[in-house]
């Protein structure tokens, strides 16, 4: 098993979820982040007085998927939420020890 | 049994109670109180990290409360009581008119005499006081005092945003009474209370000078003596609710309808002009605020914050003349002060000593120069075609059932109408007594107060944290991290958890003592 995580605009979310959905991926889990790389971030104007802000709005978007779906679903991600600019995010893969369902106990391959 | 020949309609006023004066009166000083709690409460709390907030609103309350005891147990007479210290003003009536201009003259003419006004005679009776000369009052002194009460809460409340983020709440509750009694009510008597500028022929509307001006000054002053909020705290200074922050502010402007409307203390011809005066100079700050902020700030944006500042320097500039102006003078007065306002609060910002003085919420700007200005303008501005009090015989076309023939109608004759500069004149030297005289009496009171409290600043370690450190509380607290202290207690009974693992425990065979798991 493997965890993707993707950070990602968050204007396309709804294009990932459905791309996943699609894929039969059950779950995700979804967490409002702020990130940057390359893309530069904005000025705020309170009271005359200017302020930077380097980061910029993301989601972060977190599935668990069996070994065998992996490279189906990263791509996936990665066609669904690219725009072709700089700020379009990242994705990164990481091996899960195991995985549990909370309602029933079950283990591995069966919780997801 | 007697039976009624005649329906006699019993009206429980006396002859001297008008009472749609007295409901005006009231229902203005309700306005002005809201001005304080929730409006600027609500906005000040709203421009300041979230961090900072509940210090914000802590202060707030507490400062108000403040001022309402001290107000009616010594100090509404201090500033329109009938009896100054002296003589110069007995019952209600100036006794030295234009008579030596001595030191003497001065201080005879300086401060009423203390007093409570909390007995029934003191609250029911008949206001008395050398505030207005021209025509006694038609309500009781507890409509006075509470009218005049409202507007000496709010002075410390606006310079609280000079000294927020640093100042201790304990140097924060020793300085409003203080201050409120020394400077407060001192300029009160004198510009109002039939004191010596009064006497003088120097006018303040309705607290421009006395109110805004003093505020922004003393303000200053404090914030230069405690010295400035951490540095972390003024590299993020972002307001932390705008949406709320236009709620306090609505509130402000609108509620400024009865900080103006209600000063003629007659809900006559006069108190209306002033509401639409108000709101004119008012709408014209806005704009101009907004306007200068697209062209020429360096974002070339429109801001809603700016137009908020814009807003307060309306209403602080119209405040010494919003009953004698006209429209137009009200339309020049809001624009003028606004763009001195936007340029002072841009550049002057940068430059000593205000580069080197943290105020924090910019009072000195929109409160000192707004006030400033706006008192010096009446001597500008001001037509005599505005009289705040028609009386005696007929006057263009109407009649006023006056019982004095000597009572002449009130205006203001502006430089523009008479070529005088008589009034302005005046302005100025009102304006020099009360800036000088809220700087010293202020800096004199914070260095009393930091003796007394070792410091009337908080440490940088309690500054870090803020309100937690303060007050033990948060503006914005989660509920799924705070767990009651005694939870347990509250329960009544063991706990879920470890009803759910004796359960596991039993039904795995595994023994259970169940003795040390009794709540106690």
């Amino acid at each position: 098993m493997k965890l993707i995580v993707a950070v990602l605009k968050p204007f396309k979310l709804d294009e990932v979820k459905e791309a996943l959905k699609a894929l039969g991926v059950h779950g995700m889990t979804l967490t409002e982040a702020q990130g940057f790389g390359r893309q530069r971030g904005h000025t705020e104007v309170y009271r005359g007085a200017e302020y930077e802000v380097e980061f910029v709005p993301k989601i972060r978007l977190e599935v668990v998927v069996d070994d065998g779906q992996v490279d189906d679903v990263a791509n996936a991600i990665v066609d669904a939420a690219g725009t072709g600019k700089i700020g379009d995010g990242k994705v990164w893969i990481l091996p899960v020890d195991e995985l549990i369902r909370v309602r029933t106990g079950e283990r591995g391959a069966e919780a997801l | 049994m007697l039976e009624a020949a005649v329906h006699i309609v019993q009206i429980p006023y006396p002859s001297w109670l008008n009472s749609g004066d007295n409901t005006w009166q009231l229902v203005a000083a309700t306005f002005v109180g809201l001005m304080s709690l929730p409006a600027l409460a609500v906005l000040y709390a709203s421009l300041v990290q979230k961090k900072w907030a509940v210090n914000v609103l802590a202060m707030m309350f507490a400062g108000f409360s403040i001022v309402m005891v001290c107000w009616f147990l010594y100090e509404y007479k201090m500033g329109f009581g009938a009896n100054s210290w002296g003589g110069g003003v007995k019952d209600g009536v100036q006794t030295q008119f234009g008579t030596g201009k001595g030191l003497s003259y001065f201080f005879h003419n300086f401060w009423g005499k203390p007093g409570p006004i909390t007995s029934p005679a003191g609250l029911q009776n008949q206001a008395v006081s050398a505030a207005n000369t021209a025509i006694p009052f038609h309500f009781p002194t507890a409509t006075l005092a509470y009218f005049q009460f409202v507007f000496a809460a709010i002075t410390p409340l606006l310079f609280m945003g000079s000294v927020l983020g640093r100042i201790k709440f304990s140097a924060w509750c020793l300085l409003v009474p203080l201050w409120s009694t020394f400077v407060y009510s001192i300029n009160a008597f004198l510009l109002w209370g039939g004191g010596y500028f009064a006497q003088e022929g120097a006018l303040d509307y309705s607290g421009g000078y006395v109110i805004h001006m003093s505020a922004g000054v003393s303000g200053f002053v404090a914030a230069w003596l405690l010295g400035p909020r951490l540095l972390r705290d003024r590299q993020h200074a972002i307001p932390n609710n705008l949406v709320m922050a236009s709620v306090g502010a609505g509130i402000l402007w609108l509620g400024w309808n009865g900080f103006n409307g209600g000063d003629p203390y007659y809900a006559g011809a006069d108190a209306a002009a002033a509401v639409v005066n108000t709101n004119l100079a008012t709408a014209t700050g806005v704009i101009v605020w907004i306007a200068m902020d697209a062209w020429l700030s360096k974002e070339k944006k429109p801001t809603f914050l700016g137009g908020v500042n814009g807003m307060i320097c309306g209403l602080v500039a119209i405040t010494p003349s919003a009953g004698w102006v006209n429209g137009q003078g009200a339309i020049y007065v809001g624009a003028i002060a606004t763009v001195v306002v936007w340029v002072a609060w841009n550049f002057l910002a940068k430059v000593k000593p205000f580069s080197k003085v943290d105020d924090a919420l910019g009072v000195i700007y929109t409160h000192g120069i707004a006030g400033l200005l706006g008192g010096l303008m009446l001597g500008v501005f001001g037509d005599p075609g505005m009289i705040q009090y028609p009386c005696g015989p007929a006057i263009a076309n109407m009649t006023y059932p006056s019982q004095s023939t000597a009572c002449a109608p009130f205006s203001v004759s502006g430089w523009i109408y008479t070529g005088s500069a008589h009034q302005l004149w005046e302005q100025f030297r009102a304006a020099v007594w009360v800036i000088l005289w809220s700087a010293l009496v202020t800096f004199i009171l914070m260095k009393l107060i930091g003796l007394v409290l070792r410091g009337a600043r908080y440490s940088d370690e309690v500054l870090e944290v803020g309100d937690l450190a303060i007050h033990g509380e948060e503006a914005f607290p989660t509920e799924t991290l705070g767990e009651r202290v005694g939870a347990f207690a509250m329960a009544g009974e063991a706990s879920a958890a470890r009803q759910k693992a004796e359960a596991t425990a039993s039904s795995s065979g595994a023994a259970v003592s169940s003795s040390e798991e009794e709540p106690s």
